[in-house]
This record gives structure tokens, sequence and C-alpha cells, in this order.
């Protein structure tokens, strides 16, 4: 059984945060529900899945206040937000700060159905994204120093024999090298290799 | 050595004269130590000759120089300490004058009659050659002028110590001793046949060191003082920089002028305010620029200034181009070189009312603003206040809406959301009902109000949107209309938003087919308002639009007209809408003429 997908519910008012939490555990999804962003902060882990619903205007700290923290602290959560009074600007800042969606209340049962899934996926890719990286990164961690430098010749194309000259080793050597560059970093084709350069954000332009 | 000691000494003191030209006092003593040691040599000539007459050849020279010496020491005392009385300066200079001429006249001279005999003495070691003879009876006149310069130098020596010239003393003092030393001994080598020659030199020689001694001292205290004249002229600098700033700094006019009205100092914006150049400024007395009429005015204001230091005064300064620029004036009175003046500055008055208009101005759009603020708050927080409640049922319905298509529904969680829903309900409809009672505000405070102006107003709260839509406006109102009573400031927003929507409903209007006529008239016991567009005209079921939450616009929560009606009634009048013969719509309202008895 897939265990139920989280939400979290940020709201300064009960009533309304019970019937969110209503809807949202009637449509299946697990509802962890606060009433003041301060106390989400200090429960929230930062790589945690699922989705956060979250009231623009609160009283000390607001809705767009705490997604600069989950922005600062290098979360994944996605966030959706509601609003009574919601204006342009406003919504404008959210969106561009990452924001899934900027809904008013009253909110119609589909759309915030509808944003929470989106939400939840986006969540989930940049989860296994970020997870994605840091395998990568602790496999390039396995390599050498000199394996490194001849992965780093390698991903921009560049044949053994330049390879080994600029490194000043012998070609077969070069090639002994990329044998273990691609089997360390578990890959079987030199295109799979680029990508994962490039993902590591180690591709840098030559000009 | 005597006239070579006289002789740099009048070197000195002749280039002192010669660098300042009005140093008379060092003229004076060049010539008296030069002639000085010209007498020396005269003397030394004398007491050297071989026959009376190169003798009485050489006392000629000497008389002469005696003339000079007299002349430069009377010079010298006049200039020097300046309070010789004239008239003895003068019977000194003649008699001595007098008797210089007489010495050339008379033979053999002016000492003697006649030379009787010429012998050698030794005198102070050195063999010196003497004469003896008759001694002329008008040597008198040489001898009383001598008494006469005695008595000139004790009188101009005891008028200058009272003055507390304290240098006078050592030169009237030893001047005088010196002249009473040479009248004795002249006395006795002359009259008494003493065994001596004439050194009369030796006596000057003393009064030109004293006098140098003197002049020396007061080039060095001239020294100091011109060091110490020179701080105190760059302290007045700076005090003269700092009280320029000060002027310039004034808001307005700042002058300073003196009991006979002229102006001696003032700041650039007394020129620019006038007119008046700088040139001009300096030959004018302050009662030029003022009407004649105001002079007394003015001039009573500065004797209070005068008399009790301070005064002010409101009254029309004319420009040199006529024109009258009401000023406002403040005076203090200041001692400036020991005279009484005013320091004045001058505000101009006709800033202050053109700022007083505008101040007024300003604050009026200020209280607009506020009035505008208010209503744009009112309906953001109505709209929090009403969303809160509406999410809370509609969540809370639809969650329902879920539990119940489950096989076996949580009946209790059912029986909370409905208690959720209900308490929302209330909250929303007690949300509304506040928003009545802020509206109506029971009674409305009525006061007197024109028609015309009503509109006005509204048309200019709506600018902006009257402006940025491109409406044409028109307006049909009659001028004898009478004044109602009403709650000004809800009825202008009730224009506001009827001219708003009105504004709103012809977006999709050509922009050169954009009319807004508003009109008015007497109806009946009401004053009846309308407000016609081109715009998309009403909906079928138009009374509908007077439903609270009721909006046919994207961005409207639907309140605006249900406000309006609200308002209206509560005036007693009534607000609705109607369809234009061809395109867009009218709306109208009346409020009764009588009110003020409903």
């Amino acid at each position: 059984m897939i265990p139920p997908q989280k939400v979290f519910l940020v709201d300064d008012e009960p009533a309304l945060l019970r019937a969110l939490s209503r809807l949202l555990r009637a449509e299946g999804f697990e509802v962890i529900p606060f009433t003041n962003a301060t106390d989400f902060l200090k429960a929230h882990e930062p790589d945690a899945p699922g989705c956060l619903v979250l009231d623009v205007s609160m009283p000390s700290m607001t809705g767009l206040e705490l997604q600069q923290h989950l922005i600062d602290a290098g979360s994944n959560l996605s966030i959706i937000f509601l609003t009574g009074n919601g204006d342009i600007p406003m919504s404008v800042r959210a969106i561009k700060a990452g924001a899934v969606d900027f809904l008013t209340k009253p909110v119609k049962d589909s759309e915030l159905i509808g944003a929470i899934r989106l939400g939840i996926k986006k969540t989930n890719e940049k989860r296994s994204t970020q997870n994605e990286i840091t395998s990568l990164k602790n496999r390039l961690k396995l390599l050498t120093t000199r394996e490194q430098e001849v992965f780093l010749h390698v991903v921009t194309g560049e044949p053994n024999k330049q390879i080994a000259s600029s490194l000043g080793i012998t070609e077969q050597t070069v090639k002994v090298h990329r044998g273990r560059v691609m089997h360390k970093m578990g890959v079987d084709s030199l295109a799979q290799l680029v990508l994962i350069a490039e993902r590591l954000g180690l591709l840098v332009s030559k000009d | 050595m005597v006239a070579a000691a006289s002789l740099t000494l009048a070197a000195i003191h002749g280039f002192v004269w010669f660098r300042q030209r009005n140093a008379l006092a060092s003229l004076m003593f060049c010539l008296m130590a030069t002639s000085t040691a010209g007498m020396a040599a005269c003397e030394l000539w004398m007491m050297n000759v071989q026959s009376p007459h190169q003798y009485n050849h050489a006392l000629q020279f000497f008389n002469v120089l005696r003339w000079l010496i007299t002349i430069s020491m009377v010079g010298f005392v006049h200039y020097y300490l300046g309070t010789g009385r004239k008239w003895l300066a003068i019977a000194i200079c003649g008699l001595r004058t007098i008797g210089l001429l007489l010495n050339f006249i008379l033979t053999p001279n002016i000492y003697y009659s006649s030379i009787t005999e010429m012998r050698k003495i030794s005198f102070l070691g050195q063999s010196v050659t003497i004469v003896e003879g008759t001694p002329n009876p008008l040597m008198f006149v040489g001898q009383f002028s001598l008494i006469l310069l005695a008595v000139y130098l004790v009188d101009a020596t005891a008028r200058a110590h009272r003055e507390r010239i304290h240098r006078s003393l050592v030169v009237g003092t030893s001047m005088l001793v010196f002249v009473m030393a040479l009248s004795v001994q002249t006395y006795l080598v002359l009259w008494e046949s003493m065994d001596s020659p004439i050194t009369a030199s030796l006596f000057f020689m003393g009064i030109v060191a004293t006098m140098g001694l003197e002049l020396s001292n007061d080039m060095v205290r001239a020294a100091i003082l011109a060091s110490n004249l020179q701080t105190r002229e760059y302290e007045l600098h700076r005090e003269r920089q700092l009280t320029d700033a000060i002027f310039e700094s004034a808001p307005g006019m700042l002058y300073l002028h003196a009991r006979d009205g002229q102006i001696v100092r003032w700041n650039s914006q007394l020129e620019k305010i006038t007119g008046y150049s700088s040139e001009e400024t300096k030959q004018m007395k302050t009662d030029a620029l003022f009407r004649p009429e105001d002079h007394s005015k003015l001039h009573r204001s500065w004797d209070r200034a005068f008399s009790k230091g301070t005064d002010e005064l409101e009254v029309d300064l004319i420009r040199k181009d006529g024109q009258a620029v009401p000023h406002f004036f403040k005076m203090v009175r200041v001692e400036v070189r020991g005279k009484a003046h005013l320091v004045g500055i001058g505000i101009d008055l006709s800033n202050r009312q053109a700022l007083a208009i505008e101040t007024a101005h300003h604050n009026e759009e200020m209280a607009q603003l506020a009035q505008m603020a208010s209503m744009s708050e009112l309906s953001s927080s109505l709209a929090h206040e009403l969303n809160q409640p509406l999410t809370i049922i509609l969540s809370n319905a639809q969650a329902a809406q879920r539990l119940l298509s489950q096989r076996a529904p949580d009946m209790q969680e059912l029986r909370d959301i409905l208690d959720d829903i209900v308490t929302a309900d209330i909250r929303a409809a007690d949300v509304i009902k506040k928003l009545r009672s802020i509206l109506s505000r029971g009674e409305p405070a009525l006061e007197q109000v024109e028609p015309a102006d009503l509109f006005e107003k509204a048309l200019a709260l709506a600018q902006t949107d009257v402006a940025a839509s491109g409406v044409l406006v028109s307006k049909k109102i009659p001028k004898d209309l009478p004044v109602l009573y009403a709650d000004r400031i809800p009825v202008e927003q009730v224009i506001l938003n009827i001219i708003k929507n009105a504004c709103d409903a012809m977006e999709d209007t050509p922009i050169d087919s954009r009319r807004m006529t508003l009109s008015c008239k007497q109806d009946m016991g009401f004053i009846q308002f309308t407000v016609q567009d081109s715009g998309c005209g009403l909906p079928e079921d138009a009374e509908r639009i007077f439903d609270a939450f009721h909006s046919t616009k994207p961005s409207g929560l639907g309140l605006g007209l249900a406000i309006s009606r609200t308002i209206i009634r509560a005036h007693g009048g009534q607000l609705w809408a109607e369809r234009a013969k061809d395109r867009g719509s009218l709306f109208h309202f009346n409020l009764p003429l009588d009110a003020i008895h409903s």
C-alpha cells in the first residue's frame, strides 16, 4: 500500500484549518495542520516530501516570509498560497519565488486538490533530482585526482591522444583511467558520462 | 665722530621717511641729524681757522645749520608729539629766521660786533682756535628764540604727558635739558668770555641720540602693532565672512541701516526682491522702498525699534518696477561703530499667502485621499472578513460531500462539519450587519450641500478613472436648484461608485463614443441625480445588480451598488437603474428636500 501523501497546512484561523483538513483528509491526504508559521518551521525537515498550503496574511510571520525561510533553508517543499484578498503584486512575488499556485479564498475543492497534486509531484521531482545529484556527487568523490582530470577532459569531447599530451601521460594510461571513470560513475557510454557532468554543473563552456 | 653717528641715524630715518612719505617726524629727524652732522663739521672748521675772516665765514655756515636744526626740531615736536602750540612754533621759526637774515646782513656776524682776538687754547687735549670780541646785542634775537623753544618744549611735553603719550616725557625732557645746556654754554662763551670753543653740535647730538632712540623704539612698537593688527585684521575678515554668511542665509531680505535710513549692508535677496542693483542700493535710503504714504508708519516703527530695541511691521515694499510686494519686517537695534543702527529682516508675505492657499489645497487633497483609502481599506478588510467564513463553509461542505460518498460516513464528523458551517454563516451575516451599520451610521449626519457641488466633488475623486477611460463628461445642472440636507461623504461615494461603474461599463465601447452625462433636476419634493453612460447597458434582470455580492465584473465584489442603495435609503431617497434608449444605462437616485424633517 502506498503511504498517504503529506499536506502541511498553515493558517491562523482554526475553523478554516479544520475545514480544509477535513476536505483534504476526505481526499486521502495526510494533513498536518499548524496555526502559525513558527510552529511549522520548528517541525519541518527540509527534505520532507509533500506539499505546503499556506495562508498569506498571518500575524507575526506572513506566508511570504515563511516562503523565504524555506528557500534559505534549501527546502524542496512546494508551496500553494491561499489568500483572502491577494493582489497581483503579491501573487507575482510568490510565484517568482517558486510557489506552485496562488489561490483566492473561497477556493474550489477541485482547484485546491489539483494544485496540491501538482505541488507534491514537483516536490518529489525536486527531491529525486537532488537525491540523484547527491549520489552522483558521492560517486565523483570515489575518483582519484588523476581520474577526475581525465573525466573533465573526456566529457568535453577531447580525443585520448590530446588528453594524454595535455596531462603528460601516455595514451594507454588515459584509456585505463577512462575505463575506471566509466566503471566508478556506473555508466557504459560516453553520452551518459556527459549527461552526468552536465547535471553536476561540471560542463563549463570553453570560450 | 658726532658727525658720523648723526649721519648714520639720519640715513636710517631718511630711509624710513622715504618708505613712508607721511612719517614726517622721521623726515624732520633726518633733517636734524644731517644738520647736526654739518654743524659738527662746521665747528671743527671753526676750531681750526687761521683768520678772523675765516672764522666769520664758518660762523655764518654754522648759523644756517643752527636755523635748520631749530626748524627741524620744532617740526619734529610738532609731528611726533603733535601737541606743540602752533603760534609758539611759528614765533620760534620766525625769530630764528630773522636771526639768520641778520647774521648775513650784519658784519661780521650776529654774534660779535667785532672780533678782537684770536687765540689757541687747549681743549680736551687738542689745540683749538677760539676768538674773542664784542658780543653783538642783536644776538638776543637768537637767544630769545632759544628761550621760546624751551617754553615750546615744556608746553608740548606737559600737554603730551597729560594726554598720556608716554614717550613724550623722555623726548621732551631730554630736548629741554640739552637746549638749556646749550643756552648756558652759548651765554658763557659769548658774554662771559669762557675759554671754550662753540660745541653746539654736541648738545644737538644729545637730542638727536635721544630722539633716535625713541624713534627706534617706536619702530619696534609699530612692528609689533602691525603684526597684532594683521591678526586682528584676519579675525575681522573671518568675522566678516561669518556675518556675510548669516546675511546670505536669511530666508528673505536682510539689511542694516543707519538712523537716517541710509542702507549700510544688505544681502543679495534684497537686490533680487527690490530689483535695485548693488550700486543703486548703496545710494539709497530705506524710505525709497516704500510708498510715501507709508513713511510715517515706517518712521514710527523705527522710532519704536530704536527706543525699545525691536519692532515689527507689515507694509508693502515697492519694487524698482513699481510692483508692490507685501512684506513683514522685523527690526532689531544694534550698535555699529558706536552708533545705533537697525538690522532688519523682510519676509515676502505674498509667498506666505500663496503657501497658505497651497497648504489648504493640499490638505483637501489629503482628506480626499484618506477618504478614498478608507473606502478601499474597508472593501479590502470586508473581502477578508467575508472570504474567511465563505471558505470555511465551502471547504466544509465539500468535505461533507466526500464523506457522504463513503460507504460508512463518520456521522460525528458530519455533525461537526455542519456546526462549523453554521458558525461561519452566522459570522458572515454579522459582517454584513456590521457593514450596514457602518455605512448607514444610523442617522445620516446631515449638512447643507449644493447638488452641483456633490457632482463636482465625486467627479474630482473619480478623475483618474475618468481620464484613464477617455470618457467625455458633460453636465446638465440647472443653476437655481435648492440646497439639500445630506451626509456629504457617503453621498459623494455613491456618485463616485456610479461614475466608476459607468467607466467600467464603457470598456468595450469605441473610445470616441464613450460619453457620460451628469444631470440633476428638481422633481416634486426631491432632487433627482442621474448618471447616463454609453456602456454595455444592464443585464436582463436589472434589479439584481443591487444585490450584495452580485457582480458582473471579474474584479468586483458586488457590494458597491448594494451599499450605495443602503446609503440613499438612509437619506429617505431611492436608487434605481434603467436601460438607455439607444445604448448604455441610466442610474438615478433622489434625495428629499425636506430631509431635515424626515
